[in-house]
């Protein structure tokens, strides 16, 4: 494997609105080591969120290319990407995007569902999952609704890690939740940082991405800066 | 197919219910469009071909070489026609015939009777089944005993009201036109009953008293022949016959072949059987326009849970399967509730009867609905066919959003 996981080299992307042409991103390239946590930063429209797109194989590039673990993504064809995504992405988004009909336990397992894998395989797997993020048994049979947003959010990591991805890309995944539960949620990535996991969070708020390694700031589709975090300002460690 | 597509297909089915689950009063609303067709397959499918094979049965009963002649009104049979039938190698018997219809007290009630003057053994010969169950055939020229057919000598409850010996008093009809004319009392004496023979077109033996040709002129007063019985050696030669006796009598005579009854009978229910099937056709048609109706809702809804599953690494493929598991699901569920629906509504139908009527009398017929494997196998594989149909659109729809527009949706 190479020690790059992911590695974005001079990506553009333009929306197309009738005549008027967007560019969301241009020029992007950076790369994120085995093991990393980095964060993306910027405003509002700044194309954070096309990037994580982009690395997260939910789109393609108008240009330039994606490798994830040195596999040029671009020559994929859409099933294959759908494959990748399965086995080598685990996505958090903002608004958590748990099934609401479904329980805790059918929601962490969706990811296993499409690889197939028999019931019983598949509850061992996610209960392990679960209990990485801080979770018990008892929610295992609760739905989203039942949880507060942190409980759910981290249900929601759950079934980002259930598969062992090559990486996890969290979209504001602190953006809908109190200070406190932020800090929860904040505190598994870092666990899971520690166990090895590779990370790319996506946020607009410094505290958040001060628990990072490595905070790209992005403006105009562009990266702008690459600074260290002030790890003395992190959400972990403001009231 | 391997185990992990087995039980990805499974999982989408499991999944599939516990949306119709979620969503109980659309999922209601369209099952109750889809479980018509079905429901009209099963109810009138067995029912029109329970009754098209009753009448083609009783009808083929009757004997598929035998061959009635009746004339017109305006043309008398003679021996001279009697001859002529005769005549032809393949007839093996001609007799003619008195026919009367009557009322007789049963009980405490009237009933209906046909009184038939005419060869017994023919009868026996020509139509299966019939056998006589007590007492015995009445003597060649014995003009006042009588051969009694089973609703004759029985009420509806099994009683018997009239045994061997007994004497029937018989309200007899002078019939003109279709219309009764005039009635006088006749009696006669029970001398064998017939066994309960069930059929009641055309001719109804559970309800007519047989007696002796001769009867015909010396007891019912009958100066005409009312008919000729034919019986021919093989069914192949009722075309030859009724075609020569149509070419040589014209408008004269009315020839009665059961077996071509039969078979016209048949081709008609094959008409019914074809009319209903398409009615049924359409019933299914409205069930894919609700199902993709439905399920074109239901993807635009779950835009973005379709988003997270193709984040997760659901394949276009899986989002298809996905949906059809949805539509296929709402299809058996409405199909089967239909089926069942069907079944209770066909034996409702079947136990109303059939009024065949007449000019003067008018029977009802009770046939069983033909509940087959062979319609519930078409029922069940068509209403499999109408989920996958009006799940194609949705499913294809779902699978072409772009995950990262899909999860944008709200």
């Amino acid at each position: 494997m190479p020690d790059d996981v992911v590695v974005v080299d001079n990506v553009y992307k333009s929306y197309r609105v009738g005549e008027v042409v967007t560019w969301a991103l241009r020029g992007v390239s950076l790369k994120v080591k085995r093991g990393d946590m980095i964060a993306i930063m910027g405003p509002s429209g700044s194309g954070k969120t096309t990037l994580l797109n982009m690395i997260g194989l939910l789109d393609r590039p108008t240009k330039g290319k994606i490798y994830i673990d040195g596999i040029d993504t671009s020559k994929l064809s859409d099933h294959e990407l759908a494959n990748f995504r399965n086995y080598k992405i685990g996505f958090v988004f903002q608004t958590f995007n748990l099934v609401g009909r479904l329980t805790v336990l059918e929601n962490i397992e969706l990811p296993l569902i499409a690889r197939g894998l028999p019931r019983h395989v598949r509850a061992k797997i996610v209960m392990e999952a679960l209990k990485k993020v801080g979770g018990d048994e008892s929610w295992l049979k609760k739905r989203p609704t039942q949880l507060s947003g942190g409980q759910q959010q981290r249900v929601a990591i759950a079934r980002a890690i259930v598969t062992s991805p090559s990486i996890i890309l969290a979209d504001e995944p602190t953006g809908n939740l109190d200070r406190a539960s932020a800090k929860v949620v904040m505190n598994t990535f870092l666990e899971l940082n520690k166990s090895g996991q590779t990370i790319v969070i996506v946020t607009h708020d410094p505290e958040v991405a001060n628990c990072t390694n490595k905070i790209y700031v992005i403006r105009d589709g562009m990266i702008v800066d690459v600074k260290e975090p002030d790890k003395s300002r992190n959400i972990l460690l403001t009231t | 197919m391997s185990l992990s597509v087995m039980t990805f297909i499974a999982d989408a089915f499991k999944l599939a219910f516990k949306v119709l689950k979620e969503r109980k009063l659309r999922a209601t609303l369209t099952l109750l469009g889809i479980m018509i067709g079905p429901l009209v397959m099963i109810m009138m499918g067995s029912v029109v071909a329970g009754y098209s094979s009753y009448i083609v049965n009783q009808i083929a009963l009757l004997g598929q070489n035998a061959v009635v002649i009746y004339p017109s009104s305006d043309y008398k049979l003679t021996h001279e026609d009697l001859n002529y039938i005769k005549s032809f190698t393949y007839v093996d018997e001609a007799e003619p015939f008195y026919v009367s219809q009557g009322v007789i007290k049963r009980g405490v009630e009237n009933v209906q009777v046909y009184v038939y003057a005419v060869k017994i053994p023919l009868i026996l010969r020509s139509i299966g089944g019939l056998e006589v169950v007590e007492g015995e055939l009445p003597m060649e020229g014995d003009v006042v005993s009588a051969l009694v057919g089973y609703k004759v000598a029985f009420d509806g409850q099994g009683n018997m009201l009239y045994k061997v010996g007994d004497v029937i008093t018989i309200t007899v009809s002078e019939v003109k036109g279709g219309r009764i004319t005039k009635t006088r009392s006749i009696n006669v004496v029970v001398i064998g009953i017939l066994n309960e023979y069930g059929g009641a077109l055309l001719f109804s033996p559970d309800q007519t008293i047989f007696l002796n040709s001769e009867a015909g002129t010396k007891l019912l007063n009958i100066r005409d022949w009312s008919g000729i019985f034919v019986l021919l050696r093989d069914p192949i030669y009722v075309n030859e016959f009724t075609t020569t006796l149509r070419e040589t009598y014209g408008d004269k005579l009315t020839v009665i072949a059961f077996g071509a009854i039969a078979k016209i009978a048949s081709s008609i229910a094959s008409a019914v059987t074809f009319i209903n099937f398409t009615t049924s056709l359409s019933a299914l048609a409205v069930a894919v326009a609700g199902i993709t109706a439905t399920m074109v809702t239901s993807v635009i809804e779950r835009t973005r849970e379709i988003g997270v599953m193709k984040a997760v690494g659901f394949t276009n493929v899986q989002v298809v399967l996905m949906i059809l598991a949805e539509s296929l699901a709402m299809s058996l569920l409405g199909g089967s509730v239909g089926m069942i629906l069907g079944v209770v509504g066909a034996y409702m139908l079947a136990s109303r009867g059939l009024e065949i009527a007449g000019e003067t009398t008018s029977i009802i017929v009770r046939a069983q609905p033909a509940l087959t494997p062979d319609l519930f196998l078409l029922t069940s594989g068509l209403t499999v066919l109408v989920g996958i149909i009006g799940g194609l659109l949705p499913a294809y729809m779902a699978s072409k959003i772009p995950p990262a527009v899909a999860l944008r949706y709200e």
